[in-house]
């Protein structure tokens, strides 16, 4: 088996990787990368509705009343996000759990995050979108928002020249989305940052080796061996040996790769796998009435422009319209209208409801600071995700539903039926969450006792292992998680650099700081 | 002549089902019957009545469209595997209620009485045609096969059509606009 020595070995290459690699490259440390899934660069990309397409880089977490969707790909889900770059309110960072504590690290807040949000910013070229390039779907939804005296606010974006095209989940075909693999990660590579795609991380296993706390990064002796093996040609293994590894790989990716190294790492927290939230997504679909202008499902940016935090301080949710492409729609739900005896999921009834779902169709979704209930299953390196359905969750959903029918039915729109399906495209019984903003598998906490990593990101009594990616993050946010996950990764990135006594990179935690 | 597929055999492939949406449309169990040689024999045949299901699914559908049937025969969908069992059980059920053995010949309101038979039938056949139903609708609406090509019928233009500013919003943009509650669209 090849056996490659680096300082620093990142497992993943998204939005919590790409910081810390970036970061420790300029600082000096030698930096490799490693990708499960496949190279990826803007001509890559497709504007198709392909499933076959679409599955090679999309993938899900099937589970017990929640769905997780992430990406395997060069730069993680940066390729195929909506690009919304929100913070997260103080108030997700003011969340308690059930017994009072506070589910954040006492450090850990709005305000210490503020300067690294800064730093993400720059780097992703994030700005509010402009008045006058707010898609026709997000003028609509901020109709309906003003006639019931609701505020609703321009959106922020990682976008440079934005075409408009309606194909962000499939990845930009003119590069102006800024995916990681055009800002952070080349950076990384030009300050001597090596990535390898299409490699897995096995197992982590610790080295046998002694060191001085606090000693400089190039006294610290190689401390870990992670296997990986090769996803294409020979499926080889590889063995890194690094005297830092930092788990990147995600909310899903890294506690599988935590759970699987549990035999060679027994202090592991019992919080493996455990407090996933997920933005406690609820979605609401009906028809305009006549009166309102237009909706355009298929054009323009596919996150519409616009949110609402007008229920934020009352309900603990944002609220946003949103754009499906028919893929995403028609596979999701199927779909009928409300209080209608003909309305059928098929048949003629169904294609005049298809017919309207371009113009005259909207659907809202609102985020929410759920709690962090859902809990990952991993049997024979197969993952499913658990969520218990409480009362209080009942009453959140149900009342979130409230709220987003409330706005559509006194703004005169008829409600459409939304049933939501299985992977046999079979109906979902019950409540069923399906999210993309999976967080907090690995999270942060104050002690071990409640939590994987400490508020560096280092993994309890596992000196020079870290998690720096979504895992860590330890509540639901109410917006779009990848923004706060890249600015915890900086936060921590610029920890590492401290910690470790690198010189500082210009540009970086200096500028943050 | 009969076909008989065993059950070992079919669950076999059941057990291949991949995730997702390629995962779509395989019921886990299916009471496997015997059904007519000619349906694995003819595949013009099978292509008839799923057509004739197709667009009774989906009304506006153009019939001779080469793509219509084309993702429930698609071997990289699992579906592929059933495509010739579910012809023979459309055309089965059919015939039971109509008499009328070509499933293709019967008016739409029967293939649609027929195809809520299916829907409404045990467990398993449930999922079947609910998965079939339902891979037909994502292959038309979204264009699967042509990424320009779109859906005309619900006006989805498909992929690599640019549109200017001007068709994506609206000029006055501030008759939309309600009370902002952030100076840049953070929430505090």
């Amino acid at each position: 088996m090849k056996t490659i020595q680096t300082d620093v070995l990142v497992i993943g290459t998204g939005f919590g990787a790409a910081a810390p690699a970036l970061r420790l490259a300029q600082a000096g440390a030698k930096v490799v990368m490693i990708e499960k899934g496949p190279r990826v660069q803007t001509a890559d990309f497709r504007q198709t509705s392909d499933p076959k397409y679409v599955l090679k880089y999309l993938k899900g977490t099937p589970g017990d009343n929640l769905k997780l969707t992430y990406a395997e790909a060069l730069g993680g889900g940066s390729g195929f996000y909506e690009m919304i770059s929100l913070r997260a309110p103080s108030l997700a960072f003011e969340q308690l759990d059930d017994d009072g504590r506070l589910l954040w690290p006492a450090d850990v807040d709005r305000r210490s995050l503020d300067p690294y949000y800064d730093l993400a910013e720059r780097m992703l070229h994030v700005s509010q979108i402009p008045v006058e390039e707010i898609p026709k779907t997000g003028l609509v939804f901020a109709h309906l928002m003003r006639n019931l005296g609701y505020s609703v606010d321009r959106c922020r974006y990682a976008v440079r020249g934005c075409q408009g095209s309606g194909f962000c989940v499939t990845g930009c075909v003119y590069g102006a989305k800024q995916s990681l693999f055009l800002n952070y990660l080349p950076q990384a590579v030009s300050a001597g940052a090596e990535i390898e795609t299409d490699l897995e991380a096995l197992a982590i296993e610790p080295l046998p080796a002694r060191w001085r706390v606090g000693a400089p990064l190039r006294d610290v002796p190689y401390r870990y061996r992670v296997t990986a093996r090769r996803r294409t040609g020979e499926r080889e293994l590889v063995a890194f040996v690094a005297r830092v590894v930092i788990l990147g790989g995600a909310t899903v990716g890294t506690a599988k790769l935590l759970l699987a190294s549990r035999p060679y790492l027994p202090k592991l927290s019992e919080h493996v796998g455990r407090h996933i939230a997920y933005n406690g997504s609820v979605k609401v679909a009906a028809l305009l009435p006549d009166g309102v202008p237009d909706a355009d499902m298929f054009t323009g940016r596919t996150h519409p422009g616009m949110v609402s935090y007008q229920f934020l301080g009352s309900h603990g949710i944002t609220v946003h319209a949103v754009k499906a492409m028919p893929l995403m729609l028609v596979s999701a739900a199927h779909l009928r209208l409300r209080d209608e005896p003909q309305a059928a999921f098929w048949g003629a009834p169904n294609v005049e409801l298809m017919k309207q779902l371009r113009h005259r169709m909207i659907i809202l979704d609102a985020f929410g600071l759920t709690p962090p209930g859902a809990a990952l299953q991993v049997r024979a390196g197969d993952a499913r995700v658990a969520l218990p359905i409480t009362a209080q969750l009942r009453v959140y959903h149900a009342e979130t539903k409230r709220i987003l029918e409330s706005i559509l039915v006194r703004n005169g729109c008829r409600l459409v039926e939304t049933d939501f399906l299985d992977k046999t495209f079979m109906p979902r019984q019950g409540i069923q969450f399906s999210t993309a903003h999976q967080v907090g598998s690995c999270r942060m906490a104050d002690a071990k006792e409640h939590g994987v990593v400490d508020a560096s990101g280092a993994v309890f009594d596992y000196p020079g292992l870290y998690v720096s990616d979504g895992s860590a993050i330890p509540s639901s946010l109410a917006v779009n998680t990848s923004l706060t996950i890249l600015a915890n990764a900086e936060r921590i990135a610029a920890g590492l650099i401290e910690r470790y006594r690198l010189p500082l990179p210009g540009g970086s935690q200096a500028q943050a700081a | 002549m009969q076909d008989h597929i065993s059950r070992r055999l079919a669950l076999k492939h059941f057990g291949l089902i991949a995730a997702g949406l390629a995962a779509a449309c395989t019921p886990a169990r299916v009471l496997v019957n015997a059904y007519p040689q000619t349906f694995d024999d003819d595949p013009e045949l099978v292509d008839r009545v799923l057509r004739a299901f197709v667009t009774t699914v989906i009304p506006g559908a153009a019939a001779d469209d080469p793509d219509l049937v084309r993702a429930l025969t698609d071997p990289d969908y699992p579906f592929a595997q059933f495509a010739a069992f579910f012809a023979a059980d459309l055309t089965r059920r059919g015939e039971r209620r109509f008499g009328e053995p070509a499933f293709e010949q019967l008016t739409p309101d029967q293939r649609a009485a027929v195809i809520r038979d299916g829907l409404e039938a045990d467990a398993t056949t449930r999922k079947m045609y609910n998965g079939a139903v339902t891979l037909a609708q994502v292959a038309f609406y979204a264009g699967i096969y042509d990424a320009q090509r779109g859906c005309a019928l619900i006006g989805f233009e498909g992929g690599y059509h640019w549109h200017p500013l001007s068709e994506i919003t609206y000029p006055d943009p501030a008759l939309f606009l309600a009370a902002a509650l952030t100076p840049d669209g953070n929430a505090a």
